[in-house]
């Protein structure tokens, strides 16, 4: 830099820069409240109690703090005639479906993005291209006839057309993991090519290892897409003793009596508990993959 | 590094519990023992308390059939989603109004076969609520808990304007009167109403019915949503708008609280006359106890009709809840056994008791009456049997027409459109909805399908 | 010769799950679409060839374009809006103040939430009567009414009734869909940090102000990552479909919250109606192909790849 470049940089500093760094500092403040204060609120309610949650002006902080409310909504007693709501079942519905879809989308999509990634074969480039375009599709134009499918299989009401497809491969893994593959070296493939390694040998102990943080980053979005999941359990779940944690939750709209704000809200928050806490212990994974994604996109 | 060896074929092994448990948890075990049934009912609180016990008794009478009870939300998306599943229950309880399009789809059974062998008969029911269920000349449902309207209205608001509380409206003309002379008014917004026909609002697609339009022909399977009469009651809707002030009543209703809380506009004094079902009596028990003690506060007494039609006197609208045995189900003599129970006698007045409504049947017991808490259900029970009464049309675009009937009624009762053009629109709308659903059923027919 | 061949076999059992996916997922349910667009189906029973029926049904029905007109009007209100708070909010964070990790993760935290206990929440906030957003700006509309009659206006501004008001259900729903614009404000973060400092520099050289530098800067180096948002977005607001379906049931008030996607299920599992409901999905398609081919088009001119 020149000096008088420098001397600009000098004028940049010190009073206009501090000046700068506080509004900068309000603006985030002010854009955090407003981004966090439907959680707060949310926790809010769900420890008060019922009429107390309804009361305008509202009060940010419950007296008295009403944990109970949790066990409460864990054990809703409103419907008496089948009894309580069950939350667990619903949570362990979830669970379930969740290590089936996860596991089916790390291992299906890593074998067909190696195929992608580190194989040379004819036509692969159009291939990929055309698997990139299927991301276009909405889901809406193929839900009545994959609903069809399943029907005529006999799997509506199972709980198989949740996570049978995610052996199979989605358009979305697959080009994250294959953007991933390709910054491995291929000095290492050629290594363990020369030592006499089939290329599944390859593929397992070689690529697969060193991308551990691009397959957690689509085990998380996996999981997440599950646990969040509203669509499929609608239409392809029948018996309520079926239903994952994301549709259950209707059960607390009451539709003829007042809903009870503060356990529906407690309950709530215990659906949502689960994600923000992986959040925090995989923050990294999910960074990395959303700009992965974004950038070579 | 044992760990890391470990880890794999731990993994694979959580994997496949996981897929295991996800075939086990939807499958249905046939155990030895009675046949057990699924009934999905819509109801919760005292009125699910009601058919808990219906169903609790049938089980115990007998050891062929246990029926397992559900109460399920959004009843009939589910119910329909299970039939097209091709896995539903063998009992479901659907609304009435729409056993013409369950029909249609062919999403429930007929029922004539089991009616013959169970003896069951119109002349056992209340000739309209059998009708209900009676679409293209078979049985698709047959009532659970019967429904029907009266003009409810607060004494002591009628007291607080100055008027005799036992002198109710018996025309439209004397409603449209007596609304005027209850209504206030606090700084410059109405603090309270006299009669408004948007609340509740529940029956805005048949206004046309309090003035003797209807909207279908039954003979030639028309629409005749904008017939005189109809256009006549969509009129009179806008007069209350023009009257107040679409803004004001927006504003006014918009204060209104939940229906089921002590802030209801009824029950809360907020409005003083209103068409309401038999169901009103629970929620004035429960949220306004001072309208019934020490002194009953509040009536019931038939709709009033417009003064130049007497012979529409005695109006009600007529609906129920109904019980089917879906398209598929596993057991569908079972599930007509537990019906029969429901309709007999005593599983009925069981059921009605409970829910504190009338019987839809047409012998009822003495003591149903003298015991029933509510004290105008005598009214509720005979209104159903004049031949004014009015239910809604039996087509399988039924859900549709209504959408289109309440969509008008907005408009309308929003000053956004006369009354003609509202339902002009719907009279063309709703006649190519339905040309174009005939010729679809055609079709489906002439494919043998 | 031998060895490529061999490599194609490993390939294609590599690829295999994929191509049974692929075809069984994607190709048979398209085809099969179109097929059944031109049907009277029911699910119930099988489907009954109707020709061109309901397609021109379609062009009739006005709650078919109803639902479109919704949707496009939402999503030509929360792609901008979306796109400038997350792009605002990613220059915010990548000026390296202090606890950037920490703004980052609150503002990334509420696009996780997922879609059933959100949509309950927001029927919590945006209650007319008991929710806290009308709670607090209540109070400041009264001052402002109260200061607008010093200059002789007599207006009583009421907090406006988000749900049952048909004017406001959609600003509702954007507002909502902005809560969760922390997915899109990662990537443009990682977009920012991608841009080459000297560029910055050099444009300080000149005597570059901010908003002339992130106009001639930030913005152009920023377009490739734009664009990809802005097609996701696209797509994605087409699609709109759990929060309105719990939130605004049969698309009340008025219908303006009845969205495509809820009158697609609505006319494939409500009416029973699936051929329609095909004809209604191909139709979307068609649109977002569209959509998609115009901005690449629109990009052409106005994105740049690579540092220049």
């Amino acid at each position: 830099m020149t000096t008088s470049a420098q001397g600009r940089q000098k004028k940049y500093s010190g009073a206009g820069r501090q000046r700068n760094a506080w509004l900068l500092h309000l603006f985030l403040l002010l854009a955090s409240v407003l981004f966090l204060f439907p959680l707060v609120w949310l926790i809010s309610t769900s420890l008060k109690q019922v009429n107390q949650a309804m009361q305008m002006p509202p009060t940010w902080i419950p007296k008295p703090i009403v944990w109970h409310n949790y066990y409460k909504a864990f054990h809703y007693h409103e419907n008496r005639v089948t009894g309580e709501i069950p939350f667990l079942e619903y949570a362990r519905n979830t669970v379930i479906l969740a290590i089936l879809t996860v596991a089916g989308a790390v291992c299906s999509n890593a074998l067909v993005a190696y195929a992608f990634a580190r194989l040379r074969w004819k036509g692969r480039d159009v291939a990929f291209a055309l698997t990139i375009a299927t991301m276009m599709v909405p889901f809406p134009v193929t839900m009545v006839p994959i609903y069809a499918l399943y029907k005529n299989l006999g799997w509506i009401g199972t709980f198989r057309p949740l996570w049978v497809g995610f052996w199979f491969g989605g358009a979305f893994n697959i080009f994250l993991l294959r953007q991933f593959f390709r910054t491995i070296p291929f000095e290492l493939s050629e290594a363990a090519k020369i030592d006499g390694c089939s290329e599944f040998e390859i593929f397992r102990l070689v690529v697969l290892p060193l991308a551990k943080p691009a397959l957690s980053v689509v085990a998380l979005f996996t999981f997440l897409g599950t646990w969040n999941d509203f669509l499929g359990p609608l239409i392809y779940l029948v018996d309520p003793k079926t239903f994952t944690l994301g549709l259950g939750l209707q059960a607390f709209q009451n539709q003829h009596g007042g809903t009870p704000w503060n356990l529906m809200m407690a309950a709530t928050a215990m659906v949502i508990a689960p994600v923000i806490i992986l959040f925090f212990f995989a923050q990294k994974q999910f960074i990395q993959g959303i700009a992965v994604t974004g950038l070579k996109g | 590094m044992d760990f890391r060896k470990l880890g794999l074929p731990a993994l694979a092994l959580v994997v496949v519990w996981a897929a295991y448990k996800s075939e086990q948890i939807p499958r249905i075990e046939q155990k030895p023992g009675p046949v057990h049934i699924t009934y999905w009912e819509k109801w919760t609180e005292f009125e699910g308390d009601a058919i808990k016990a219906v169903v609790d008794r049938y089980n115990s009478r007998q050891n062929r059939i246990h029926v397992d009870l559900l109460s399920v939300s959004d009843i009939e998306k589910k119910t329909l989603l299970a039939v097209s599943g091709g896995n539903p229950p063998d009992v479901a309880g659907l609304y009435g109004p729409n056993v013409a399009q369950y029909a249609d789809d062919s999403a429930v059974m007929p029922l004539d076969d089991f009616c013959k062998s169970y003896h069951i008969t119109r002349d056992d029911y209340i000739p309209v609520y059998f009708d209900i269920g009676f679409y293209n000349n078979h049985i698709y449902s047959l009532p659970s808990a019967p429904a029907s309207t009266a003009l409810h209205y607060n004494k002591q608001m009628f007291r607080d304007a100055g008027l005799d509380p036992e002198k109710y409206p018996t025309t439209i003309e004397e409603l449209d009167a007596l609304a005027d002379k209850i209504v206030t008014r606090k700084n410059g917004h109405i603090d309270r109403s006299g009669f408004m026909p948007a609340e509740p609002g529940w029956w805005n697609w048949g206004w046309g019915c309090v003035f003797g339009g209807k909207l279908w022909d039954v003979k030639t399977g028309k629409v005749t949503a904008n017939s005189p009469e109809n256009v006549r009651a969509y009129n009179w809707v806008r007069t209350y708008t023009d009257k107040y002030g679409a803004g004001e009543l927006s504003t006014f209703r918009s204060g209104f609280g939940n229906f089921s809380s002590p802030q209801n506009a009824f029950l809360s004094s907020k409005v003083a006359m209103e068409l309401q079902g038999v169901w009103m009596y629970n929620f004035i028990d429960q949220y306004a106890p001072s309208l019934e003690k020490p002194v009953l506060n509040w009536a019931a007494v038939p709709f009033p009709h417009p003064a130049d039609r007497p012979d529409l006197a005695n109006m009600t609208f007529a609906d129920e809840d109904v019980l089917v045995i879906p398209r598929g189900a596993r057991h569908p003599k079972e599930a007509f056994d537990f019906i029969s129970y429901v309709e007999s006698q005593e599983g009925m007045e069981l059921l009605c008791m409970g829910q504190r409504k009338h019987s839809p049947l047409s012998h009822v017991s003495d003591t149903f009456y003298s015991k029933h808490p509510n004290p105008y259900i005598k009214l509720f029970a005979d209104l159903p049997k004049s031949p004014t009464v009015v239910s809604p049309p039996k087509t399988g675009i039924w859900p549709e027409y209504q959408a289109e009937m309440v969509a008008a009624f907005e408009q309308v009762s929003l000053g956004k459109k006369t009354a003609k053009e509202a339902l002009d629109y719907v009279q063309n709308r709703v006649t190519m909805i339905n040309d174009d659903y005939q010729a679809q059923l055609k079709a489906r027919r002439e494919a043998g399908k | 010769m031998k060895a490529s061949r061999k490599e194609a076999l490993t390939a294609l059992v590599f690829v295999s799950p994929w191509i049974i996916g692929f075809t069984l997922f994607l190709l048979y349910p398209l085809l099969a679409s179109v097929y059944y667009s031109f049907c009277n189906y029911s699910v119930l029973k099988p489907p009954v060839w109707v020709g061109l029926a309901n397609y021109r049904n379609l062009i009739r029905d006005d709650v078919f374009r109803d639902s479109l007109v919704n949707t496009l009007v939402y999503a030509a209100m929360a792609l901008p809006t979306g796109m400038a708070v997350a792009i605002g909010l990613a220059m915010m964070l990548n000026a390296k103040v202090k606890g950037q990790t920490f703004y980052r993760t609150i503002f990334y935290v509420p696009s996780l939430v997922p879609g059933v206990p959100l949509a309950v929440l927001w029927l919590w906030v945006f209650s007319g009567k008991q929710g806290i957003i009308n709670a607090v700006i209540q109070p400041w509309l009264d001052a402002l009414s109260r200061a607008l009659v010093h200059l002789h206006l007599h207006v009583t501004l009421t907090a406006p009734q988000w749900l049952t008001n048909a004017t406001w259900a959609k600003p509702a729903l954007v507002l909502m869909s902005v809560w969760g614009a922390g997915n899109a404000m990662l990537i443009y973060l990682a977009g920012l940090q991608d841009v080459p400092q000297h560029l910055y520099e050099a444009a300080e050289l000149d005597g570059a102000g901010w908003w002339s530098k992130t106009w001639n800067v930030t913005l152009p180096m920023l377009s490739p990552v734009i664009l990809f948002n802005g097609v996701m977005g696209i797509i994605g607001a087409l699609q709109i479909f759990t929060i309105p379906y719990i939130m605004f049931p049969g698309g009340s008030p008025a219908r303006s919250t009845y969205f495509y996607a809820m009158y697609l299920y609505d006319n494939a599992f409500l009416y029973l109606k699936m051929g329609y409901a095909c004809a209604m999905g191909w139709i979307m398609f068609v649109i977002t192909v569209a959509l998609t081919v115009f901005a690449l088009k629109l990009s052409s001119r106005h994105v740049h790849y690579g540092g220049s």
